[in-house]
């Protein structure tokens, strides 16, 4: 029972993460309908850039959250201008989105190596292993920072899109990008300010795992996978679908340790992904992804 | 009963195409290649056959995979196995039994059909990784990840050049084939939509399976080759992204959806490899990454478009038109 609450928690506090991830992705696609193949690398982007300014500068990762997202909103509005932007809208660019977004990954992935070899790092801080006794376990503190900022963050991106000018201009262009142009919305300024708040969250992720797991200039492609199976399965537009698609991911994955070998737990999110994209292509939620 | 040439295919090319397969084939002998020039384009025949057998999935049917190199494992470590069997198999069988492996292994994907452009492709990032973790704990027949060794045989290795460029033309001949006859037109059609496709009366889903399996066959036997060709093979490298990607990029460098672009794109990505590559190990990611990127923005149809524009561009200067830049 004790290892039951513990699975539990620790598919809580995974969840989190996974939800974080999976905005980003789900954002992007649902505004400019391109699927951001580079997600994984700036995820592994956020994560080497906390541990450069905790490593260097000796700031906390939780005070260089502002940086971080700042730094990786630049590097989506960058990607976007100079790239993204100059392909062909809809199903024909979409190949030519995939392959070029798989370009900038491979870029980035060896920019990392190149500044920082291949060698597994970790951000250490005085409280990494500390513990708060909960439910008769042991929860780590830093986990529970984790999920708090998860929690904050879908509330904050609900309130962006649904409050404010910027957030209405953004659902608009996800509707119907041709009839903006007509109530003189800025489309291409929209997709830019779209692009860049979806890679800041992923650099958020980046930031947020780099605490908690070790990462390599490989890391992310997993994570671009965890992320693709959430926003498949939670469906667009929905913080709420999207954060209960993320716990059903997680307590699957933990779960597993239960049932598998422990090699075999590493597959099991890509398993579940191609399983999502067959059974449930529809989203659990009604909100189809598929076109 | 007289033989009727078949319209599809031009004497021109027919001939042009028997002309470079014997001139290749006497190429090692008249022109003394050394062997090492021999291995390498051995290498090339083997890129060719697995960049155009992709391209039978990404470029005809416009799915693009991300996870060929599964399909290239199994083909390879069930050859592998094969041919250390004792008695060993004879090693054309063993390739041949590998293809099949990797054809069957190929239906399991059926479901993954019916998903389109991007869905499809990160699916098969999913099934090409969960592979490779799977087949790296599968000790058995895999070796794990100290992987398996081949006997050494030089004289199989002399003549892995033959059996190559045979393949390497065999595949050429198909994919020609395939683009020109009625199939080539229905996946023509399936790429440019599928709903569409199926008001016309094409069976997309039995087209894709087969072009599937088909692609699956042919990367299986070239995984079979390699295998014979290294003599020794580890799940790290066969079922590994860096190889789904190779695959990806010989196509791209040399254009998606045409017959002689991924041959050309193979031929590069092996010289590039080679050359290039052997003395920057640590930038050759971010090269094929910059690649991808200035191919897909500038030339999508790389090498191939390159060339046309080329061509467009000296015919117009011939008949003396109005000079117009390359762009």
């Amino acid at each position: 029972m004790a290892r039951f609450v513990d699975l539990a928690i620790s598919a809580m506090l995974l969840a989190g993460l996974y939800a974080t991830m999976a905005y980003g992705l789900g954002l992007i696609y649902g505004v400019l309908r391109v699927v951001n193949l580079a997600h994984g690398g700036v995820i592994m982007a956020g994560a080497y850039l906390g541990w450069v300014l905790h490593g260097w500068l000796g700031l906390d990762p939780y005070l260089s959250i502002p940086i971080v997202v700042g730094a990786t909103f630049v590097l989506g509005v960058l990607m976007y201008r100079l790239l993204v932007r100059h392909l062909q809208r809809g199903a024909a660019g979409g190949p030519a989105s995939l392959l070029l977004l798989f370009g900038v990954w491979l870029v980035l992935r060896n920019a990392a190596y190149l500044l920082f070899t291949g060698n597994d790092q970790t951000i250490r801080t005085a409280y990494s292993t500390r513990a708060l006794p909960l439910f008769g376990s042991f929860v780590s503190v830093n986990r529970l920072a984790v999920l708090g900022i998860a929690v904050v963050t879908p509330v904050l991106l609900h309130l962006l899109l649904r409050r404010t000018y910027l957030g209405r201009a953004i659902r608009a262009v996800a509707q119907n990008a041709d009839s903006c142009t007509l109530v003189g919305i800025d489309v291409e300024r929209i997709y830019t300010i779209t692009f860049g708040i979806g890679t800041a969250l992923a650099g958020l992720a980046g930031l947020l795992s780099a605490t908690i797991f070790s990462f390599n200039p490989g890391f992310g492609s997993g994570e671009l996978l965890k992320s693709f199976v959430v926003v498949v399965l939670g469906g667009l537009g929905s913080v709420f679908g999207t954060g209960l698609a993320a716990l059903i991911l997680a307590v699957v994955e933990v779960f597993a340790i239960l049932v598998l070998p422990s090699y075999l737990t590493a597959a099991v999110g890509f398993v579940m992904l191609v399983l999502v994209l067959v059974l449930r292509p529809g989203g659990l939620f009604g909100q189809r992804v598929l076109g | 009963m007289t033989f009727r040439w078949p319209p599809i295919v031009p004497r021109s090319a027919a001939l042009a195409f028997v002309v470079c397969v014997a001139a290749l084939a006497v190429a090692p002998v008249a022109l003394g290649f050394s062997i090492y020039t021999k291995n390498l384009v051995t290498l090339a025949f083997l890129m060719i056959s697995g960049a155009l057998a992709w391209n039978w999935m990404g470029g005809f049917v416009g799915q693009v995979s991300f996870g060929h190199a599964a399909l290239f494992g199994v083909g390879g470590f069930v050859a592998a196995r094969l041919m250390l069997m004792e008695p060993p198999a004879p090693a054309p069988l063993a390739w041949l039994a590998g293809g099949l492996a990797a054809g069957v292994f190929s239906l399991g994907a059926h479901p993954m059909l019916r998903l389109r452009g991007p869905y499809f492709s990160i699916a098969t990032i999913g099934v090409g990784e969960a592979s490779r973790l799977i087949f790296t704990y599968w000790e058995d027949f895999t070796g794990g990840s100290s992987g398996l060794s081949l006997p050494i045989d030089a004289d199989m290795k002399d003549r892995l050049y033959w059996w190559g460029l045979g393949l390497a033309a065999l595949v050429v001949a198909a994919s020609y084939l395939i683009r020109r006859s009625t199939l080539g037109l229905q996946l023509l059609a399936i790429k440019a939509d599928v709903d569409a496709a199926a008001d016309v009366g094409v069976n997309a889903t039995f087209y894709q399976d087969l072009v599937f399996a088909l692609s699956a066959t042919v990367v299986g036997v070239t995984g079979g080759l390699y295998a014979a060709y290294f003599s020794f093979i580890e799940p790290g490298d066969m079922f590994g992204f860096d190889r789904s990607i190779g695959f990806v990029l010989m196509s791209v460098i040399g254009g998606v959806g045409t017959v002689l672009g991924p041959v050309l794109g193979a031929i590069v990505f092996v010289l590039l490899r080679q050359f290039l590559l052997a003395s920057y190990p640590q930038l050759y990611l971010g090269l094929y990454g910059v690649l991808l990127i200035f191919i897909i923005l500038f030339e999508p149809l790389g090498l191939t478009g390159l060339a046309l524009r080329l061509t467009r561009f000296v015919r117009r200067r011939r008949r003396g038109e109005p000079r117009e830049s390359l762009a």
